[in-house]
């Protein structure tokens, strides 16, 4: 991208905005703030960003609602919730809402940049994004997000919840390299001690299930010392 | 529940009822026929009186249940308060270190000379903030543990205790200690557990982790697993200093540290964490603590 991306970002809170502002113009972004999902709105058309940063708990309109307006309208530009994502209940809402990606306050701003820059990498202007698919394919492998199943062809895989959560946040993040801390934040929504074995764990039995070498991976590949790559073609399904 | 004294008094009359019958049996009394007559001005009274009396015995008993149980309530209310008063205060404690080194690092900022001595303060700034997302995050964890749908699937006990005395061993603390575990293979290996892998692994964790913390280089630390055909059990014990008496109760309360953890890293949730994960997987940890001697903790899990 030539030119510096847009960023809106929009928090009640001063004391964030206030200090996120300079950070994200530092890391190479334009930065606009609103202080809640009404006055956003109202940004979004004149300011045309290229991503949001929504908070959720705002007064007026918050941002769960700013996110539903904003799809309904048919505008899927990517939107990086700030929000717990702990819980299917949580999942599934948020997908209906269509975000691109979550980060858990508190939260290292170098994190938000990295996340920026990955969603900026994976956005199709204009298009719906995988994060907001009800089914994602990857060659014979399927992922019915809404039933939470997964299947080979026609044969229905038997996964712990846990593994059907990676999986999926695996999928919605193709190619792109995710740090054991990312995938337990996003995933488990948690920070666990000695976390980064809570996951190795879980991508095991998902290799062994999709019967994935990782010496030659169709799924999911190791990047040494860093972390998991999907490296599958993704596509969203009707 | 207690049986209460006064309902053992209920079968009394059957009693003396069947032995009456006995002795007729037995041949020591004689089978009398008997009546009961009289007359209406006599029995009317008499049976009304009967009846009352029976009624303002049951009323009586349901009336002194009440007041027990009003008892009761009101003193785990108070319990509760005090307990919400002492976590506050806690609370308080652990928010105010951490903001008055950030405050203080902050009034140093605007003077200090060097960029290496404003580095150093950002610095420590820094590691206070990190401190306080750590408490902020393990806060949320515990609130949420009340209340998030547990995973359930079959967990390999012995694998769990192998995977977390393997973390222990890559610690520096962990090398210095003796770190023994002992699982059973015979007359059969352990059974598995249903339950959050995830959770159970942070449990197990957390209370290594404590004995590490609490004991010093050359203690051993044992992690052994058994069940009894309904439970499964494992225990955590250590050759540390032990918790002091009056301190044991204390424990699983919300950021309590006691007076052993003076200068020791952490949170005071790890506990109260433990508990609430055994809780969820309707189990239940306990400890037993001798002053010089040790600590040995026990969380046992249904099977």
């Amino acid at each position: 991208m030539a030119t510096k991306p847009k960023i809106l970002l929009v928090d009640d809170e001063r004391a964030i905005t206030d200090n996120l502002t300079p950070f994200l113009e530092r890391s190479g972004f334009i930065v606009a703030v609103a202080s809640n999902g009404e006055e956003a709105l109202h940004r979004v058309s004149r300011f045309e960003p290229d991503l949001i940063v929504l908070d959720v708990l705002m007064p007026k309109v918050d941002g769960r609602e700013m996110l539903r307006r904003l799809r309904h309208e048919d505008n899927w530009t990517p939107v990086i919730l700030l929000t717990q994502v702990g819980e299917a209940t949580e999942r599934a809402m948020a997908l209906e809402e269509g975000a691109d990606d979550y980060l858990n306050k508190p939260f290292d701003p170098h994190e938000l940049v990295a996340r920026i820059r990955a969603v900026l990498r994976r956005a199709r202007p204009g298009q719906r994004p995988l994060a907001s698919a009800w089914r994602l394919a990857s060659g014979d492998l399927t992922l019915d997000r809404r039933a939470r199943r997964a299947y080979r062809g026609s044969k229905e895989l038997h996964l712990t919840p846990k593994a059907v959560a990676l999986l999926e946040y695996l999928m919605i993040h193709p190619d792109e390299m995710l740090t054991r801390d990312r995938l337990l934040d996003a995933v488990w929504g948690w920070d666990y001690p000695a976390g980064t074995r809570t996951v190795d764990t879980r991508v095991a039995e998902l290799r062994r299930v999709l019967g994935d070498d990782p010496d030659d991976p169709r799924y999911i590949d190791t990047v040494h010392g860093e972390g998991y790559r999907f490296v599958g073609q993704v596509e969203s399904m009707a | 529940m207690k049986i209460r004294r006064s309902w053992l008094a209920a079968p009394l009359p059957a009693i003396v009822g069947l032995v009456v019958a006995g002795l007729v049996a037995g041949g020591q009394l004689e089978n009398h026929r008997v009546y009961l007559a009289g007359r209406l001005i006599f029995v009317a009274p008499l049976v009304g009186l009967l009846l009352t009396g029976l009624l303002a015995v049951v009323m009586l008993i349901q009336w002194r249940a009440e007041q027990s149980t009003r008892r009761t309530i009101s003193r785990h209310q108070a319990q509760a308060a005090e307990e919400r008063r002492r976590f506050l205060q806690r609370l308080d404690h652990e928010l105010k270190n951490p903001l008055t080194a950030i405050r203080a690092g902050l009034a140093n900022l605007t003077w200090l000379p060097s960029e290496e001595a404003r580095q150093d303060v950002l610095d420590s700034v820094d590691a206070q903030a990190l401190r306080l997302s750590r408490l902020a995050s393990d806060l949320r964890k515990l609130a949420e543990l009340e209340i998030r749908p547990l995973e359930s699937t079959p967990v390999d006990v012995g694998e769990l205790l192998y995977e977390v005395v393997t973390v222990a061993r890559e610690r520096p603390e962990g090398g210095q200690r003796r770190l023994n575990l002992s699982v059973p293979q015979a007359p059969w290996p352990l059974p598995a557990v249903e339950g959050d892998q995830d959770l159970l692994f942070l449990a197990v964790h957390n209370l290594v982790d404590n004995a590490l913390k609490f004991t010093a280089p050359g203690d051993t630390v044992e992690i052994r697993a058994f069940e009894d055909g309904a439970r499964l059990v494992i225990e955590i014990a250590d050759t540390g200093p032990g918790i002091p008496e009056d301190e044991i109760p204390h424990v699983w309360d919300e950021l309590y540290r006691g007076q052993g953890a003076q200068g020791v890293p952490g949170s005071g949730l790890g506990l109260a964490l433990v508990q609430a994960v055994a809780k969820r997987h309707g189990g239940q940890v306990s400890l037993r603590s001798r002053a010089g001697q040790g600590t040995v903790f026990t969380l046992r899990l249904p099977i």
